[in-house]
């Protein structure tokens, strides 16, 4: 038991005096958390790019008036219509608006005038362009029904358009009112902290890859004779397999560890119910050693290990929900992350205990899945490397 | 010149039997971008095909006219389809379960409260996550709304608040509907200076792994130096820049032949849309070039190859991430500053610049932002070589 757990020790101790890994196991995680959460974490809000033209005129200040009150979006001054074309092309406006100068004066005159809508063909941003199409409509209808008065009454177009207007405050018109109907998938997102959806996420991620790279050491170990050497002492070669993968155990425990402090401490994340997290954690823990213990046992080259370890660490990552939240993944590709991804199962016990206010009670099936595969992995791995061992 | 291509070619040779040149280069970046674009490419797709119903328990002429005459011109515009219905739960119950983008609902006595000039609603009942084409409802709705009041202001300005009289009603309704519409609205669609998600994708993890890849020329120097080989170059008579130049060829060679790998590959595999094929030749010279410079850097300043290998591992992913390669980095704030500082930002917005038809030219200014990081990566480098000496 005593080799077992020097075995083990060696393998943290490595982890943690190696200096390369300061950066990589420590900075990188809480860095992409603090990055993630400030790119995706807050709301968004699409922007419109607004010119208005010198001498524009009142009807010009009602129009803007209007369109900010629809409290959509915000608005962003350009200073020439080149500007708001320009913010559009680049993706920082949803759309543009341009009012030309003498816009109020050719309409008191009776006369027709353009105005100019910006729209990028990308879907998501044609709801902009439609609240700024409603926005020049009503006030086109008033202008047009203050025209209609002027003729019918004989009155000045002012004169007509103050009467409109008049109007206008005690009639209650036709107002539309939408209503939502139905569960999204997306309802649970909001009330997120501004960092918890990286945090959980990432920490699948790092706990993994980590694991991954350090079994670059497994190998390293068989590479310079170090293995040999232990096998020549009266420890048996199973004690070893098992100092091993208690090794690479502790080594993911400590990451998952340290990030769920540092995150929880420097950014104040939630991570729901302790116990549950806890289970998900020490569960998922396992997997990844066992991934790491295959690795090392399968491969002899440290480097190319290195890079499929890498490769795999984030390529699953990826597919199993630790870079876009799953729920906007089609159904075909939530199954296949189902299938192939120990992360997509983390992923969800996380999204059910933080999202969703839930305990270890309602995981269990998420746990049951990571046993199992952890349990296929460890021992796979162990019969592989004992064998490397013996033979070696 | 001879000298450093030899030297060049023998230690391209070395990577190639190695394998773990192909696996950074070529393997890792496009398994990642295919994986990634499975993932991405299709998730944030918008269908725009639009299911509406509408139901009519008013009956009377107003609601009629939305039923007639504006829903129809919606089916004729192509934007999707309207079926009519009498069944309020059904039509609510369909919505809710997805089957429908979304539904509008003219109450009973809807066409009386507007010509009495009393206040109406139509409700638009939209599924939750059809949040465009709800949008898009609510405008068709609100477009009706309007051409209503503007009626009933019209009305209401001219015959007084208790206008009753159909006739004159009717009267100033022709007159409003026959009136110009005065502001005309003249739409322009730009040409959207972006990269779609698979593209950007592709272009991050080959720009990405691009930094991964030129290292394994420069640091071959600092391995060579451990390994002995170095002082016997040296002996030879062959200058000490050629020998540079030659670990430098060696980086450059991989860097672009991988990147080309990698254009032709995502584009032929996964649909990506690279752009103009010169303005992307240039963009991945000058990317290789900066990229080879900045390795040099962190190579001249470190002491062993291992621990090169280290610190360069570290710019490049501290660069990547800062320069968007993962995720886009928006443009405002100290963020959106700092992530000019990394070649990975000119490079994406190079190929950025010439999306949707742009030409090579477009990519003119990125191009020269990756010269900059060049010219500075091996003016330090060299500062460096010529003070430490090749010893």
């Amino acid at each position: 038991m005593r080799a077992v757990l020097s075995i083990a020790a060696v393998a943290l101790r490595r982890m943690l005096r190696d200096r390369s890994n300061l950066f990589f196991v420590f900075i990188l995680p809480l860095l992409l958390v603090l990055l993630i959460g400030m790119q995706f974490g807050g709301s968004f809000e699409p922007h419109l790019a607004l010119h208005v033209e010198e001498g524009a005129g009142a009807l010009a200040d009602d129009l803007v008036a209007a369109v900010e009150e629809a409290d959509v979006f915000v608005i962003d001054r350009a200073d020439d219509a080149a500007g708001v074309v320009d913010r559009v092309g680049r993706g920082a406006a949803a759309a543009g608006l341009t009012i030309p100068a003498g816009y109020d004066a050719a309409l008191r005159d009776g006369g027709t005038v353009e105005v100019g809508l910006i729209v990028s063909p990308s879907a998501t941003d044609q709801g902009v362009a439609s609240t700024v199409r409603a926005a020049v409509g009503q006030q086109a209808a008033t202008v047009r029904a203050a025209r209609t008065v002027a003729d019918a009454s004989g009155v000045s177009f002012d004169e007509a358009l103050a009467r409109v207007e008049a109007v206008a405050a005690v009639v209650p018109g036709v107002a539309v009112e939408t209503s939502r109907l139905g569960e999204s998938a997306f309802s649970d997102f909001e009330g997120l902290g501004q960092f918890d959806l990286g945090a959980s996420s990432q920490l699948l991620l790092f706990v993994f890859l980590t694991s991954l790279a350090g079994s670059a050491t497994l190998i390293q170990a068989r590479q310079w004779g170090v293995s040999r050497r232990m096998l020549s002492t009266p420890t048996s070669a199973r004690q070893i397999v098992l100092g091993e993968a208690l090794g690479r155990f502790a080594v993911a425990l400590v990451q998952a560890a340290y990030i769920v402090v540092g995150t929880r401490v420097i950014f104040g994340v939630d991570w729901g119910d302790p116990v549950g997290a806890a289970a998900v954690i020490v569960v998922f823990c396992l997997v990844s050693a066992g991934a790491a213990m295959l690795i090392g046992a399968t491969f002899s080259n440290d480097a190319q290990a290195g890079g499929v370890g890498i490769g795999v660490g984030l390529g699953l990552a990826a597919l199993g929900g630790s870079m876009a939240p799953i729920e906007v993944f089609s159904d075909t590709m939530q199954r296949v992350a189902h299938l192939v991804t120990p992360h997509a199962w983390a992923n969800d016990a996380f999204a059910e205990l933080v999202r969703r206010g839930g305990g270890i009670g309602d995981i269990v099936v998420e746990l049951a899945v990571l046993l199992v595969v952890a349990a296929v992995l460890v021992t796979t791995a162990s019969w592989r490397l004992h064998r490397v061992l013996v033979r070696s | 010149m001879r000298a450093a291509v030899t030297i060049s070619l023998k230690d391209l040779r070395e990577r190639v039997r190695d394998r773990s040149a192909l696996l950074f280069g070529i393997v890792v970046p496009l398994g990642l971008a295919f994986v990634f674009s499975s993932v991405f490419g299709g998730a944030f797709g918008v269908d725009l095909d639009l299911d509406y119903a509408v139901v009519d328990l008013d009956g009377g002429p107003v609601a009629a006219a939305f039923v007639d005459e504006v829903l129809p011109a919606v089916v004729a515009e192509g934007l999707g389809e309207v079926t009519t219905s009498d069944d309020v739960e059904y039509v609510r119950e369909r919505v809710r379960e997805g089957e429908l983008t979304a539904a509008f609902v003219l109450p009973e006595g809807f066409s009386e409260a507007v010509t009495s000039g009393r206040g109406a609603t139509i409700e638009v009942l939209g599924n939750v996550d059809a949040s465009i084409g709800t949008q898009i409802a609510a405008a068709i709705a609100s477009g009706f709304a309007t051409e209503v009041a503007a009626v009933q202001l019209a009305v209401g300005a001219t015959l007084g608040p208790d206008a009753a009289d159909p006739e004159a009603i009717d009267r100033i309704a022709t007159a409003v509907s026959e009136q110009a519409a005065p502001v005309a609205v003249g739409e322009v669609e730009t040409r959207r200076r972006e990269l779609d998600p698979v593209t950007y994708l592709s272009a991050g993890m080959a720009v990405f792994f691009l930094f991964f890849t030129v290292q394994f020329g420069v640091t071959s120097l600092l391995e060579e130096r451990r390994v002995g080989t170095l002082q016997r170059l040296l002996a030879a008579p062959v200058g000490r820049w050629s020998v540079i130049g030659g670990k430098l060829l060696t980086s450059f060679v991989l860097g672009v032949v991988s990147m080309a790998v990698l254009v032709i590959a995502s584009d032929v595999l996964i649909g990506a849309v690279w752009g103009d094929p010169l303005g992307v030749a240039l963009l991945v010279v000058c990317g290789v070039v900066a990229a080879t410079a900045i390795m040099a850097l962190i190579a001249s300043v470190a002491r062993t190859s291992e621990q090169a290998n280290v610190w360069q591992s570290i710019i490049a992913v501290v660069l990547g991430s800062l320069g968007g390669v993962f995720f886009p980095i928006a443009s405002g704030g100290w963020l959106g500053r700092l992530t000019l500082l990394t070649p990975h930002q000119w490079f994406m917005r190079g190929l950025s610049a010439m999306a949707g038809g742009g030409g090579p030219v477009d990519a003119l200014p990125a191009a020269g932002a990756l010269l900059v990081f060049a010219a500075v990566g091996f003016g330090l480098a060299a500062v460096r070589m010529r003070g430490e000496g090749l010893r």
